[in-house]
């Protein structure tokens, strides 16, 4: 039992490595194009403390979003608790409600294809905003 | 009247007839003096053998002076009534030791509870020889015994505030309060100085004086409070008016707008400037930027407005003018030199006693005092300089000028009670006027700009008044509470702070508390709610992370609220296993 609980934590561990992994490669990707962009050059060590802030800030945001759709009485989490978390920054805010609009704009489109054929229309549509992923399931 | 309850006697006005039945002897009590103070001597001797604090001593004290006038005194505290009548008793019974027998039956309680209510009366301000407490209680004649009874009283108010309040302070306050409670001291005077004869006059001063802390001990608590700021009141004792002047002579940059900017120089800077000074956070400063701003613009005034007629006038203006605001302070009743009108003298002496009661109001150390004496008249002087200013203006041909040129022409001793309607004196008869203000004192035509100060407030004619004065009442509600917390700020920052500093604090308290209260209104709305309710509450804190797992709400309700909030909060909690659902 304490092996198995070490081994969920090893597991759990090595999963989380792996995600602040790909974290870095994605914000890695992101510098290179800024720095071309701006002809300025990122250091190692700041990509590094940027996928480290990120990896946490996700964190946080994963926390406040359970805890928002538990206030709503809910137990998923929905585009109205994004565009909670983001309601601090106006322009992410506003990024946020275009693309809230959009995807419910597919979705109605996507219900209207339904019943026309009988689709398995999944989309998963993953919203590049560092406020975090959107998951709209049909 | 001999029975012994003083809890239960809870009404003034029982313990007034006491004291009025207890009144009576006190003339007679002057032969029994020195047997009061045998009396006093023994409860003193006893009480200090016991503890030795300031309580005891205060008790003895009252035991003495229970023939402070008890009328006058009677409306103050019903303590000292008590005292009176408890010291009435004492002196009844000869034996020392039913005197402190008696007061044996005082409960600490009630020591206390009168400590605390007459300890404003004891006087701080006792000649300077009896300052030091007699520690040991030798048998000493009734005469030093009740000096060093004061002396010892002394200890009270001394040890309570930890500065301010010295015998310099009193000293003008007491001429001060003496213009307001004129009748009222005299009466106290009389009767004191009636049944205060065998004890002295230091203690007929000191109740005086007493009577007069009453009123100024309102401003203790401010200095208590911020036990951190405790240095700055001594400090700014020691500066003079003179300095303040010099000093705001060299720098007064800040003021020009003000003067500039204002068509009715009167108006705003009169009726500005006390709010301006009441409405600071920080109290410690209010003295020096009100004699500052107002030496400014008093700088600002004479600068300009001085140079047509002499450059070095205004050296000898302001230095002529810290001597006389001084002198103006001490006495200006009796400086109407030049000042013709007793209406004049009167709305003056309006003015400046609203100047004092400002600046008192304000928590006031002696420099303060004599600052306000200061700055009633540099108030006028700003005022003056206003006009000089405008009248500079209009020389040149501001319209403008014609405003304040007939609120400058208030200035004149001829047509200050003329001042409604002077408005529109030409800037040339007020500048030969102005000539004559630089050669009369100072203080003359700071008292007609005062008495120009009632008299404005009523004028239709100044429409920027309501305009400018209208923002500062408009912020006030907004950022009345916050004042508080920025007063807690500066206490715990536990050194000065700058009033810039002061109201950056304020303004991010002030956004601080509005982003709680949107993210609570969202929150509400989020649970699709109009109403704030707990859980959002409860939200918002975790958010910040007050509430986590390991500590939840209630663990907070009852770890920093009063028990009636963790009642109400925690419906569990006072409902004895009972409890309902809400519907």
């Amino acid at each position: 039992m304490e092996e198995e609980a070490e081994t969920e934590e090893q597991q759990r561990f090595s999963y989380q490595q792996r995600l602040k992994a790909a974290v870095h490669y994605t914000v890695g990707c992101l510098c290179e194009e800024v720095a071309l962009d701006k002809e300025m050059q990122f250091s190692k060590q700041t990509i590094a403390a940027i996928s480290e802030l990120t990896f946490r800030q996700c964190e946080n945001f994963a926390k406040d979003l359970e805890m928002f759709a538990r206030h709503a009485k809910r137990t998923t989490i929905n585009t109205e608790d994004v565009k909670l978390l983001a309601r601090r920054s106006n322009s992410l805010l506003k990024y946020i409600t275009d693309k809230s609009e959009e995807i419910a704009q597919i979705n109605l489109e996507r219900k209207a294809q339904k019943k026309k054929k009988s689709e398995d229309g999944s989309k998963n549509s993953r919203q590049p905003a560092e406020a975090g992923v959107v998951e709209s399931e049909n | 009247m001999a029975d012994h309850n003083p809890d239960s006697d809870s009404t003034p006005r029982t313990l007034l007839r006491r004291v009025l039945d207890t009144a009576d002897p006190r003339t007679p009590r002057r032969p029994r003096s020195a047997r009061a103070g045998s009396c006093a001597l023994g409860t003193l001797m006893w009480l200090w053998n016991l503890r030795g604090t300031g309580l005891e001593r205060l008790r003895a004290r009252r035991a003495l002076l229970e023939t402070a006038s008890p009328r006058k005194l009677s409306g103050q505290t019903r303590t000292i009534a008590r005292g009176r009548s408890h010291g009435a008793r004492s002196v009844g019974r000869s034996a020392h030791i039913q005197a402190s027998g008696h007061l044996e039956e005082q409960t600490p309680r009630t020591l206390l509870k009168n400590i605390l209510l007459t300890a404003p009366e004891s006087s701080i301000l006792m000649p300077e020889s009896v300052v030091k407490p007699v520690p040991a209680p030798q048998a000493v004649q009734p005469s030093r015994q009740e000096s060093s009874c004061g002396s010892l009283e002394l200890q009270l108010p001394e040890l309570e505030p930890p500065t301010t309040l010295a015998p310099g302070l009193l000293a003008p306050g007491r001429r001060k309060q003496r213009l307001r409670l004129s009748v009222f001291q005299q009466g106290v005077d009389q009767g004191l100085s009636l049944s205060q004869e065998p004890q002295g006059n230091a203690d007929a001063s000191s109740l005086t004086r007493s009577l007069n802390l009453t009123f100024a001990t309102p401003l203790q608590p401010q200095s208590v409070q911020r036990p951190g700021l405790a240095r700055r009141p001594p400090a700014r004792r020691a500066v003079d008016v003179g300095a303040f002047l010099r000093d705001l002579r060299d720098t007064s940059l800040a003021p020009p707008n003000i003067v500039l900017e204002d068509t009715q120089p009167f108006s705003q800077p009169m009726v500005g400037s006390p709010n301006v000074y009441h409405s600071l956070p920080c109290t410690p400063h209010t003295g020096a930027e009100d004699a500052e701003q107002a030496a400014g613009r008093k700088t600002q005034s004479s600068g300009p407005g001085l140079q047509k007629n002499s450059p070095g006038k205004p050296a000898q203006f302001l230095a002529g003018e810290a001597e006389e605001v001084n002198a103006f302070a001490l006495g200006f009743l009796s400086t109407s030199s030049g000042v013709s009108g007793e209406d004049e003298v009167e709305p003056l002496h309006d003015g400046v006693e609203e100047a004092e009661k400002k600046m008192e109001e304000e928590g006031v150390s002696v420099s303060e005092m004599e600052a306000t004496g200061a700055q009633g008249p540099s108030r006028v002087e700003e005022a003056e300089g206003h006009t000089e200013v405008t009248e500079a203006e209009g020389s040149q041909g501001t319209a403008e000028a014609d405003g304040p040129g007939a609120s400058s022409g208030d200035e004149d001793a001829s047509g200050r009670a003329a001042s409604p309607e002077s408005a529109s004196s030409t800037p040339e008869s007020l500048q030969a006027r102005r000539h004559h203000q630089f050669l009369e004192p100072a203080p003359a035509p700071g008292a007609a700009v005062l008495s120009s100060e009632p008299a404005e407030p009523l004028l239709v004619r100044h429409p920027p008044r309501p305009r400018t004065t209208g923002p500062r009442p408009r912020q006030d509600p907004h950022k009345a509470g916050l004042s508080h917390y920025v007063k807690l700020f500066s206490f715990y920052a536990k050194m000065p702070m700058e009033r810039k500093a002061l109201e950056m604090v304020e303004k991010c308290l002030d956004k601080y508390f509005q982003h709680l209260c949107d993210d609570l209104e969202v929150f509400a709305a989020h649970a699709g709610r109009k109403t704030v309710k707990p859980e959002d509450l409860e939200l918002l804190m975790r958010r910040q992370g007050l509430v986590t797992d390991q500590v939840s709400l209630h663990v907070l309700v009852e770890r920093h609220l009063p028990l009636e909030y963790r009642q109400l909060l925690i419906p569990c909690a006072y409902s004895g296993n009972s409890v309902f659902p809400a519907q």
